[in-house]
Parts: C-alpha cells; structure tokens; sequence
C-alpha cells in the first residue's frame, strides 16, 4: 500500500478514536445512578421527572389519591436506601435545577433543589462568589445535600443547614409552604437532615461569601498530634479556611501516619482571577490504577500510601480558589465489579477523643484480616443543632472510610459484623456516624448516636400520618 | 507471507479478540433484555459469516491473504471504538453484522494461509502447534483482561483492544 494512504488510514482511525473517547466521556458524565452503594437493588413503580412546581404538586396529589408511596431521589450517593422503596414512585429531581435568583450584593441564591453545587459554582464563579459549605465534592444535589446534611472542608462556616436562609417545601398534602427560622420554623430542623420524609424541598436560598485564594499546606504528623495541631495550627489560627486529613490504611503504617492539609488565606489575593477558572476532572489513570492495586493487597496499599503522600508533597504552596477547592475529584474513585463493590461508612468523635478512638479502633481492625479497608479522609465539622438528626453532637472528626467488599450475603453479614463493632467503639468515645449509609447499624446504635430519633420519627408519622413519603431508611429505623 | 510473520500477526489478533469476547458479553447483558435477544444477537453474527464465506472465498485467491487480513484489521479497530458507545440493543445488532462480516474474512483467511504454509504430510503435526500458540496467547490475554476490568472500566477493554488491532494492522503493512 502507497505510504500516503497508509497515513491517511492511520489519522482516520486517530480521529475516530479520539472522537468515541470524546462520545463516550459525555454520555457518562451524567450517569444513571442506582444507589451507590449497589447492595440495595429494589423494584420501583416508576420513576417520574418534573421541571415545573405544578407537575411535582400533581405527582404528590395523584400518588395520595392512588395510595402509591413516593421517594425522592438526587443523585443517589446515599448508599442506605434513602432514596429508594420498594414499589414507590421515584421522584427524579435532577432536572429541577433552575438558578431562580441570584443576589450578588446581598450573596444569595437562590435555586430549585435538583441544582447542583456545581451548576452554582458556574454561576457564581464569574461575580466573584463561592459556596460557604458544601461537600468536598460537587456532584451532589443541593436538595440531596441538605436533606443528608453533607458537610466538607470549610471549618468556618458552621453546618451547611447554616447556610440556609429558607426554603419552600411541598407537604405530603400537596401544599407548598414557606420554611424558615421565623416561618413554619418548627419545621426546619426535621427537613433539613430529614432524608425525604416530610416532603419535597422546592428550591431554597442559601447565603454566599466572597471567593478566596489559597494556599495549600500540607504536613506529614503523628496520629497523636493531630489534635493539638488542629487546635493550634489550624482553629486558633483565623487565616486558616479549611481543612482535610488522611490517616493511613497502608500496613506500614496502619491508623498512624497521617497527612493534614489546609487551606491558607493567601497573601495575593489580587491575583485570584489568575486562579480562578474553574477546575475540570482531571486525568484520573494513574490513581484509579493504584487505588485498583490497593484492592488487591497490602503491598498496593503501601504503595497507594506513599505515592499519595509524594503526590501532596508536589502541591504544597500551590495556590487554588475557594470555588476550586471545594469541587475535589471523585471520579477515580469509580468502580466497576460484577461481585465487589465499595461502601462507605462515616464516623464522627470528638476533637479531644480522637487519638484514643484511634487506638481502638487499630485493635479492632487489626484482628479482621479479611476486612478491605481502602482508604479513611478526615474532615471537621463543629457543633450543630441545627437539626433535629444532627450527627455534630460535639465539635467532631469525621472520618470517612471506602470499604470494598463482595455482594454476597455472606460478604454483607461479614462486613456488617466489623462495622458494628466500629459503631460500638465509636459510641463509647462519645461518637456518632453518618445516616446515608448501608444499614449495618442496629436499631439500638441508631438511637445510642442519635438521641432524638424517637421525636425525629414521631414528628414523620405527626407531619405525614399516611406515610406517603417513604424510603428504605425509615422502614428498617423509624417504623 | 511468511509463516514466521502469519503466526505473530495471528497471535497479535488472538489477543485482541480474546479481550473483547468474553467480555463482550457483559455489554450484551447491559444492554440486552431477554434471551432471546441475545440469540439475535449471535445469531446475525453467524448468519452474515454464512452469506459471506462464498464471496470471501473467491476474492482471496485474488487479492492475497495479507490484504484481507489488513481489513480485518483495519475493521475491527474502528468497530471496537463504536461499542462503548452503545446503548440499545439495535446498535449491537448492527455491530454484529459488520463483526459477523470482518470474523468470517479473518476465519476464511486464517485457514486459506494455512493451507498455503503447511505442508500435507505433516499438517497434523504444523495446525496443532499452530493452535498451541494462538491458544496460550488467547488464554494469557484473557486472564489478564479480567484483572483490567476490575482496575478500570469495560469500556476502556475496548479502546485496548482496539489499539492492538490497529498496532495489528500497522504491522501488516509494513514490508
């Protein structure tokens, strides 16, 4: 074959390429999400979508009449059923995602629920805006954040529910009502953390600040350490605004070795609009790989480990916007596994307990060898009443855990058997966990972390006698 | 084409192939509904290979086993980068009628090579270490995919498979 055909065939094929990596990266980039958990398939009846108030309103009015059951489903990263029931209707709130207004001088927004965090980045970025809370990812819906409570990296700002000026919510009546601390207050603090049980938030205002430029530092520390370090070298110090850690999984150094970072004020805040071009996903092989070989064995997991921590060597001093800071990738942490799939859990202890809750939660860990322990991130969260299922019983750690685990009964019963003995040591340092999880927790550590179920769940059955808003969640918990 | 040259360039697409197969399945299960469908699915496959030997037949003796074996080639690496794309099951049918089409080229062929190659007295002997090679290569191929699969994503077994046949293909043309 003459050469120049040759090449021609050959930047054919690299058009095409190119061209299906492009076709199929945008064909995911909104997946159908089941719960992401993927240990809770469950039938529903259907799935409906709205864009306008008056469909969801007739989508709520039709189901009392027919006495179906509803459900209201984000982007479905609860991974305890919240989102699902077995025969219900689900309402799909992505696409009810209008920015409704935006008050640049005031700093609010104000935006229907299935919005994301990012689609309020987008908007926001150019007037100089950030978010004050938010997950440390924003892929997350706003409605789906609130009713779950997710909370990130920012220490200052208190509970995302904080950054909530009032919402309007559409009761299981069919009524649309204006929530706030001053309207229908006794409402407030049962929706927001409330999982879906008590109606469909509509959209809601949440309250702004200003985007910064940071810089990052980060410092390799002792596990037992940390506390005096988060005191004095990240709370006590006010130019500090936010702030993560990882402890490692790694055998070398198992609930020892830890990295902090934070999030410092820089001192050219003039520069931020060198900065501030909001951050796409980036290439994600070479973690995903060696998140991939840390599935597999100890020796992926001390790899994992180091290579994270040389990684974090390389971005210190790097500067970094607010709005950047707060959308982290996520995407490497996608998994695709016919029989394994990865669940998370998420504990909170208090500031002052955390070394010794370390120390016995290695004892714990330590004796389960079977136990795929990937990866644990830190994050703080203060004191919150702000709802009435608050897990901030304290000013708290929260420790996030990627567990990757078989889909067997057999595989659920094992892990679920460790995950309850991390609850009880987690209990017993004055602790908490996060709800949206796989329901391993018993009824009685449910109550034990959460003091104010029985009332959260009394004010459900009060607000919504006919239990039309249902999920998986209320009925292992709250019936 | 030499032997020597016919067994690498065989080798190169049993991986290639090997990758996808057993996999492939997965993306049928994904997208298919009922068995049937998954009937369909092969049974297009079989059935433009059946339509096609005759045709194949004849252009061979023509045109040269290197020839047909570059559009082999040539084709599978640019149907592989359509199926990460599919969504409906349609879209696999087609797929398998092009594949159907490209496997009965690659098959007729393989063989038309063979008999050209080997000689009579020993052919036994010749096809059976042939086969040894191409299935140790196929076996190899395919155990390490499925570690792939579980460090990255069914889709990117497809786009690696892909490369290889493109690779497979390069190789061919080259003199």
């Amino acid at each position: 074959m003459p050469k120049k055909y040759a090449v021609l065939l050959l930047v054919m094929y690299l058009l095409l390429f190119a061209s299906s990596i492009y076709l199929y990266e945008m064909k995911h980039s909104n997946p159908v999400v089941t719960d992401s958990g993927q240990l809770l398939p469950i039938k529903m009846k259907s799935i409906k979508t709205a864009t306008t108030e008056e469909e969801l309103q007739q989508i709520v009015k039709q189901a009392k009449k027919d006495g179906d059951k509803l459900s209201i489903a984000g982007m479905q990263h609860s991974q305890g059923g919240q989102t699902l029931y077995p025969n219900a209707i689900m309402l799909d709130m992505k696409g009810y995602n209008k920015i409704l207004a935006f008050d640049e001088k005031a700093k609010t927004i104000t935006v229907q629920s299935g919005a994301t965090w990012d689609d309020i980045q987008h908007y926001i970025n150019p007037s100089g805006l950030a978010l004050k809370v938010a997950q440390s990812q924003n892929i997350f819906t706003v409605g789906g954040s609130l009713s779950a409570i997710g909370h990130g990296r920012d220490i200052r700002y208190g509970s995302v529910i904080d950054t909530v000026e009032s919402f309007r919510l559409l009761t299981p009546t069919g009524e649309i009502i204006e929530v706030s601390r001053s309207k229908n207050a006794e409402l407030f603090p049962y929706v927001l953390g409330g999982y879906g049980l008590f109606g469909v938030i509509l959209d809601m205002t949440l309250t702004l600040t200003d985007d910064e430029l940071y810089t990052t530092d980060n410092v390799t520390i002792d596990y037992q350490e940390y506390t005096a370090f988060f005191e004095e070298k990240v709370l006590q110090r006010d130019e500090v605004k936010m702030h993560m850690a990882r402890i490692s999984v790694a055998p070398d150094s198992f609930l020892e070795e830890m990295y902090v970072t934070n999030y410092e004020l820089a001192p050219n805040q003039e520069d931020l609009t060198e900065y501030n071009k909001l951050k796409g996903e980036p290439l994600i092989a070479l973690p995903k790989f060696l998140l991939g070989l840390s599935r597999y064995s100890d020796w992926g997991k001390n790899i994992f480990w180091e290579t994270q921590k040389k990684y974090m060597e390389t971005t210190n001093h790097k500067l970094e916007t607010r709005n950047n800071v707060m959308r982290s990738d996520s995407k490497f942490m996608e998994y695709d596994s016919v029989k394994q799939t990865e669940v998370l859990q998420e504990y909170f202890v208090p500031v002052h307990e955390f070394s010794s809750y370390i120390d016995d939660l290695r004892e714990v860990l330590e004796a389960e060898k079977d136990f795929n322990l990937l990866n644990i991130t830190i994050r703080y969260v203060d004191k919150s009443d702000q709802s009435i299922m608050s897990y901030a019983k304290d000013d708290m750690f929260a420790l996030v855990m990627l567990i990757n685990q078989g889909r067997t009964k057999q595989d659920i019963e094992d892990t679920g058997a460790v995950i309850e003995k991390m609850i009880d040591v987690t209990l017993a340092h004055d602790g908490s966990y996060y709800l949206p999880y796989y329901p391993y927790p018993t009824r009685e550590q449910l109550h034990r972390a959460y003091p104010n179920a029985e009332d959260f769940f009394a004010m459900k059955r009060k607000f919504d006698p006919d239990e039309l808003f249902m999920n998986m969640f209320y009925e292992e918990y709250g019936k | 084409m030499t032997y020597k040259r016919f067994l690498s360039y065989q080798s190169t697409i049993m991986m290639a192939s090997s990758m996808i197969f057993p996999f492939y399945v997965l993306l049928l299960k994904n997208v298919g509904h009922n068995y049937a469908q998954f009937g369909w699915a092969y049974g297009i496959f079989a059935l433009t290979a059946a339509f096609a030997y005759p045709i194949i037949g004849k252009v061979s003796d023509k045109v040269g086993d290197k020839t047909l074996f570059f559009i082999y080639s040539f084709g599978m690496s640019i149907i592989l980068l359509i199926f990460p794309l599919v969504t409906d099951v349609w879209h696999v049918y087609i797929l398998q009628l092009f594949m159907g089409l490209l496997g009965a080229v690659q098959k007729n062929t393989e063989k038309t090579a063979l008999a050209r190659n080997v000689e009579k007295a020993t052919a036994g002997k010749e096809i059976g270490a042939y086969h040894t090679t191409i299935s140790i290569v196929a076996a190899i191929a395919i155990i390490l995919t499925g570690y792939m699969v579980d460090f990255l994503t069914i889709a990117s077994i497809f786009y690696v498979g892909s490369i290889i046949y493109i690779i497979s293909a390069i190789l061919l043309m080259k003199r």
